[in-house]
């Protein structure tokens, strides 16, 4: 058996054997030694004339909050249908309010184009 | 053997990545290359290892040509194939293949490859000096040439400017020029853009100076038809199969390659009275849901703005029954009416020339040995078509304000709807170098 010092050890030469191998690997793959008009991206002839680290409007983030509100509204089914049975017409009538609020919530974002994409 | 050897040999047999540049008078000729199982057109010169130039590459885009060589991964070459043009691309080729047949080009594009990968021919050097665009190494407080979030010019280029987008919010607007190589467009178009996200907010159209022999244009029957007399059959066939690769480049545009295929395989093959041909076609692109999606009120032109503009079927595609060959007494012999379909969407312009196709086809099989007078008017696959009056010229200025607040993917398909021919795109280079826009 190894001693836990041993173990510790081989664990690390394992590790920095990996991470040399990887970084090697990624700067064959790299095109290292490419010439700065090798590196650009491909435009169709022309050069970019300015950098690409631009900030855009990330319009996914309106269809994200709405995933999220619908992902919530499933965390609390799940207590609700444990207890329908016992509670019957009420429970399902605050869930009936419940989904018209979260749906009145889509509708407005709907309305606010939050759902066009472009 | 070697490992790399090995890699080699496997890599030999696999399809040849080949990024094409059509010139004058090359552009059917580079299209059809799409049915051929050795090669693989690629869209981007990062993803290909041979420069297939085609025809007669304008010597005034030479800077261009060398960006786009430098572009290509190692090892790579460039190939000329010829198709009759004279004056030789502003970029060394060891290769050139001077057949016009296409399988001939196929070996040569082959053998070139399997040759550049067991290294018999040697990877072509960069053609541009490597310089940053530029200085930037060791500026700012990383070396990363500027300081703070936005200054400077990290990696020797500006960071974007901000502007207003539609929601009030001030976002980054990138400037790119597209073309003249971008693999969608006719060679030569460029097109200055402004984008925020992928959505366009201003678009320019600029095409370079160079010289431009006019001889591509000359090439087609339709060219021939404006000075001498032409078989009416020979003109209908040949409207069909562009009309065809027309829809195969729109294909390609839609990523449905196999479709585009089987239209450039029928766009070879069709003959006069072919047309039950182009309505089994139909049935297969209706069946098609992503064609549909893709191109439903995209590129919609108001009838009235094409008013004076375009001819040809992007103006019937809007509902207009307007076509030369009605006032043509031959072809009003062979019973024609022109077919009109509403919409002006890409839509309604591929359902246009599908149509077109058909009629044309249709017609060359009724037309028998009749022949197109050179003094009556002629209608081209795009339209209206006289010396000095290319159907390019007239349709140019419509695309900056048509592009302006569409999703980049919408633009390329509304360009393409709009069948730019490369030779009148690449003949207007040499006849004024910026097109004026209304």
């Amino acid at each position: 058996m190894l001693s836990p010092l041993a173990a510790a050890l081989a664990v690390f030469v394992c590790a920095a054997i990996a991470m040399v191998a990887l970084r090697s690997a990624s700067d064959a793959i790299a095109g290292v030694g490419e010439t700065a008009p090798e590196r650009v991206p491909f435009l169709g002839g022309h050069s970019p004339e300015v950098h690409a680290w631009s900030r855009f409007h990330a319009r996914y983030y309106v269809m994200a909050l709405l995933f999220l509100a619908f992902d919530m509204e499933m965390v609390f089914m799940y207590p609700w249908a444990v207890v329908f049975v016992r509670e019957g017409g009420i429970a399902l009538a605050e869930m009936g309010m419940f989904i018209t609020i979260l749906l009145v919530g889509v509708l407005y974002a709907w309305r606010e184009r939050a759902l066009r994409w472009a | 053997m070697g490992l790399s050897a090995v890699a080699s040999r496997v890599a030999t047999r696999a399809p040849v990545p080949v990024f094409p540049v059509a010139g004058l008078g090359a552009r059917a000729a580079v299209d059809d290359l799409l049915v051929e199982t050795r090669l693989r057109i690629v869209d981007t010169p990062a993803a290909a290892n041979v420069l297939l130039l085609a025809g007669d590459v304008p010597s005034g885009l030479a800077a261009e040509l060398a960006r786009l060589h430098d572009g290509m991964s190692r090892p790579r070459t460039s190939l000329w194939w010829t198709l009759g043009a004279s004056v030789r691309p502003a970029i060394r080729c060891p290769t050139e293949v001077r057949d016009p047949d296409p399988s001939i080009l196929v070996d040569a594009v082959v053998d070139v490859h399997r040759r550049l990968l067991t290294g018999e021919l040697a990877s072509s050097y960069p053609q541009l000096p490597d310089e940053d665009a530029a200085p930037w190494r060791g500026i700012g407080p990383y070396g990363q040439g500027g300081t703070g979030m936005t200054g400077g010019v990290p990696y020797g280029r500006p960071m974007a400017e901000v502007a207003p987008d539609r929601d009030g919010l001030r976002l980054d607007q990138l400037t790119v020029r597209i073309g003249p190589f971008f693999a969608r467009f006719p060679t030569g178009l460029v097109l200055e853009l402004r984008l925020q996200g992928d959505v366009v907010q201003e678009a320019q159209l600029a095409l370079p100076a160079g010289d431009v022999p006019m001889s591509g244009v000359a090439t087609t029957p339709f060219g021939d038809a404006l000075g001498v007399p032409v078989r009416v059959s020979v003109l209908e066939v040949e409207r069909a199969r562009s009309h065809l690769r027309s829809i195969a480049s729109a294909l390609v545009a839609h990523q449905l390659g196999s479709l585009a295929q089987r239209v450039l395989r029928l766009a070879g093959k069709v003959r006069p009275g072919d047309d039950h041909e182009i309505e089994r076609l139909h049935r297969v692109l209706r069946r098609s849901q992503v064609l549909g999606w893709a191109t439903t009120g995209v590129g919609h032109i108001a009838p009235e703005r094409l008013e004076g503009t375009a001819s040809g079927p992007i103006l019937r595609a809007s509902g207009v029954a307007r076509d030369e060959r009605a006032d043509d007494p031959v072809y009003g012999g062979l019973g024609f009416e022109p077919i009109v379909h509403e919409g002006s969407d890409a839509r309604a312009r591929l359902a246009q020339r599908l149509a077109e196709a058909r009629q044309a086809l249709e017609l060359a099989g009724r037309a028998g040995e009749l022949d197109h007078d050179p003094e009556s008017p002629l209608e081209s696959p795009r339209g209206r078509l006289a010396a000095g009056d290319l159907p390019a010229r007239r349709v140019l200025p419509l695309i900056p304000s048509l592009l302006e607040g569409m999703e980049w993917g919408d633009a390329v398909s509304t360009v393409v709807s709009l069948d730019l021919d490369t030779d009148e795109v690449l003949a207007l280079h040499a006849t004024d170098p910026k097109v004026s826009v209304p």
